[in-house]
């Protein structure tokens, strides 16, 4: 399996889509960085800069908006680079037979979907923590004083863990869609499951807001049609709802999570991920290629 | 151990029922250069990608240096160019190389001496380092026979191994195959270039419309269809009306001056010796007897058409 992870490895740095989205995850977190550093120039020049409860609360709403925001558009390249780079790790090789070598070599094609899936959600486990890190290590120290969201070490690990939790799921699916499908097809599914999971956590957010159980029964059903957002979720949870701040839950706004998922839920995450994987080893035993 | 490397009992992949290959019964011998032959589209590469696990078959069943296909072990052993050889163009043919060494388990050490080995032998030496997407198609070619010579394999399929190459590529493959049988490993060789194929096979197994329709030595295989070539005066033309009735089918070759060549076939190649005693004693001026050698080119098209007429005169008997 050792050989297949170190190609995938190669294959991934060799491409330029790792190349382009490193260079694009650089300047939006230098963008972010910059927005954070004004955030914070504009909050000493204001009213923000006092120390009375409307001033406090406002600067909690900010900085967790800021980081919920940075945080959430962070989630969402990680998620687009897992669609992209694994959708076609088994279709795009089927389809230019580039697998034929590998697969008449004595290698358990279990071995070749595994040594695929390590090298690929590690790669992307590794992006993840980048990703996450980066943003928080940004909010920490150009926020300073002012704009940095106040967190504990566990709170960051249980956080980190949900945030890379996301890319690994989602290359579980794509591994059983490139797996049974051809890349193009694989990847428009994947798309839109991402989609369904993405609006769906908006509208349950929404319907607990406002109170509306059909559009909380929307959010829970594309919850379980596609589990990620609810790993976002659960990651807004770890990092500031437990925060030490009572005012955090309230400002978490549109990034935030106003219905917390379950324990079942998260396993339930865990479960469709590990099937999906599985899934795609028995399909992958059983396809010619 | 066997004396066969593959043997497969009515093997069949079939894609909904149709193409692919159809109740293949073969055994290849150990030590041999297999030549599998037929038309493009006649399930060559089928069976050689069924043999190899790639596909499925839909049924009967085949062994492979011992082993059930399908399985790893039936694999170990193996090495496999593919008709459509397609490598990562992003690695070089050095790091292609040690990619399937690593997945063949050989070690740093072992691989490292291994890769120049099989990298000087199909002639990549120095430009191993380069990376695949600058490679010609003939480099492509080659460094994908050094990749199916990897691990030492006993047997070895190369899907038409001379596709990309140009006449001296082409020879230095004849050659290296020459020298794998002379080591022992069994070389199956899947090609519609008869001629290239004819200097190199011992055995070939010949399949149309995805059927077997012989396998076997192939200068024996020729000998079905016993002929010779006769020179004899033009003034005994005439002995050709009064041929004894072993002598199925004659006609004439060429014409020269005073001398013509007749292709006479014989129903027995032990005839030879009663049909000059018969010509002498007719007073045919005979000049010269030649027998006549089949090209494989020959041997393939007779075997194909015979199947082609068996075919015909069965589907006319399934109209009436």
């Amino acid at each position: 399996m050792w050989p297949i992870i170190k190609i995938t490895y190669r294959e991934m740095i060799s491409k330029r889509i790792f190349t382009i989205t490193l260079i694009m995850s650089l300047a939006f977190l230098l963008l972010f960085g910059l927005a954070t550093g004004y955030a914070i120039k504009e909050m000493k020049e204001s009213s923000f800069g006092n120390a009375g409860p409307d001033a406090l609360l406002q600067k909690n709403f900010f900085s967790t908006q800021l980081l919920g925001m940075g945080l959430y558009f962070g989630s969402v390249i990680t998620a687009l680079l897992a669609i992209l780079s694994s959708v076609g790790s088994i279709a795009s090789e089927i389809e230019s037979h580039q697998i034929d070598t590998w697969l008449a070599r004595a290698l358990p094609r279990y071995k070749y979907v595994l040594g695929k899936f390590f090298g690929l959600a590690s790669m992307l486990g590794l992006y993840g923590l980048l990703m996450f890190f980066g943003l928080l290590a940004i909010n920490q120290w150009v926020g300073g004083g002012a704009l940095a969201v106040q967190v504990g070490g566990d709170q960051i690990l249980k956080a980190a863990a949900f945030f890379v939790g996301m890319p690994i799921i989602l290359v579980c699916v794509a591994m059983l869609l490139s797996s049974m499908t051809t890349t193009v097809t694989g990847g428009i599914i994947l798309i839109i499951l991402y989609g369904i999971s993405f609006i769906g956590g908006f509208i349950e957010q929404l319907g607990v807001a406002f109170s509306n159980s059909s559009l909380t029964n929307i959010g829970i059903i594309s919850s379980l049609v596609f589990p990620t957002d609810s790993l976002f979720r659960q990651m807004t949870i770890s990092l500031f709802d437990t925060a030490d701040d009572p005012l955090s839950f309230a400002s978490q706004g549109i990034f935030g999570t106003t219905s917390p998922p379950s324990t079942t839920m998260l396993i339930y995450s865990i479960l469709y991920g590990l099937v999906a994987l599985g899934l795609s080893i028995r399909v992958f035993q059983k396809r010619d290629v | 151990m066997s004396d066969y490397v593959i043997e497969t009992w009515e093997l069949t992949k079939q894609y909904n029922g149709q193409a692919g290959c159809k109740n293949i019964t073969l055994q290849v011998p150990r030590g041999s250069v297999f030549g599998f032959l037929g038309q493009n589209g006649a399930g060559k590469s089928t069976f050689v990608r069924t043999m190899l696990g790639l596909l499925h078959p839909t049924n009967g069943k085949a062994v492979m240096l011992g082993q059930p296909i399908g399985s790893v072990e039936s694999r170990k052993k193996v090495g496999y160019l593919p008709e459509l050889f397609r490598y990562p163009d992003w690695l070089t043919g050095q790091q292609l190389l040690e990619h399937h060494a690593e997945v063949c388990g050989l070690t740093h050490r072992e691989s490292k001496s291994v890769i120049k080995n099989v990298v000087e032998l199909v002639g990549m030496a120095g430009r191993e380092r380069e990376r695949i997407r600058g490679f010609s198609k003939g480099m492509q070619q080659r460094i994908g026979i050094a990749c199916a010579l990897l691990a030492d394999p006993e047997l070895i399929f190369l899907d038409e191994p001379t596709s990309a190459l140009d006449p001296i590529g082409r020879k230095e493959v004849r050659e290296l195959i020459a020298r794998l049988r002379d080591q022992g490993k069994t070389v199956f060789l899947n090609s519609h270039l008869l001629s290239e194929m004819e200097s190199v096979c011992n055995y070939v197994g010949i399949i149309h419309r995805s059927e077997l329709v012989v396998q076997g030595d192939w200068r024996k295989l020729s000998t079905v269809q016993p002929q010779i070539e006769l020179t004899v005066d033009k003034d005994s033309a005439g002995f050709s009306n009064e041929l004894p009735s072993f002598v199925t089918e004659s006609r004439l070759v060429r014409q020269g001056e005073n001398r013509d060549t007749w292709l006479m076939t014989l129903d027995q190649d032990n005839r030879v010796p009663a049909l000059l005693q018969q010509l002498i004693a007719s007073g045919a001026g005979v000049h010269e007897v030649v027998r006549k050698q089949h090209s494989l080119e020959e041997v393939f098209l007779y075997w194909v058409q015979k199947k082609e007429g068996e075919r015909h005169v069965a589907d006319h008997q399934n109209h009436v």
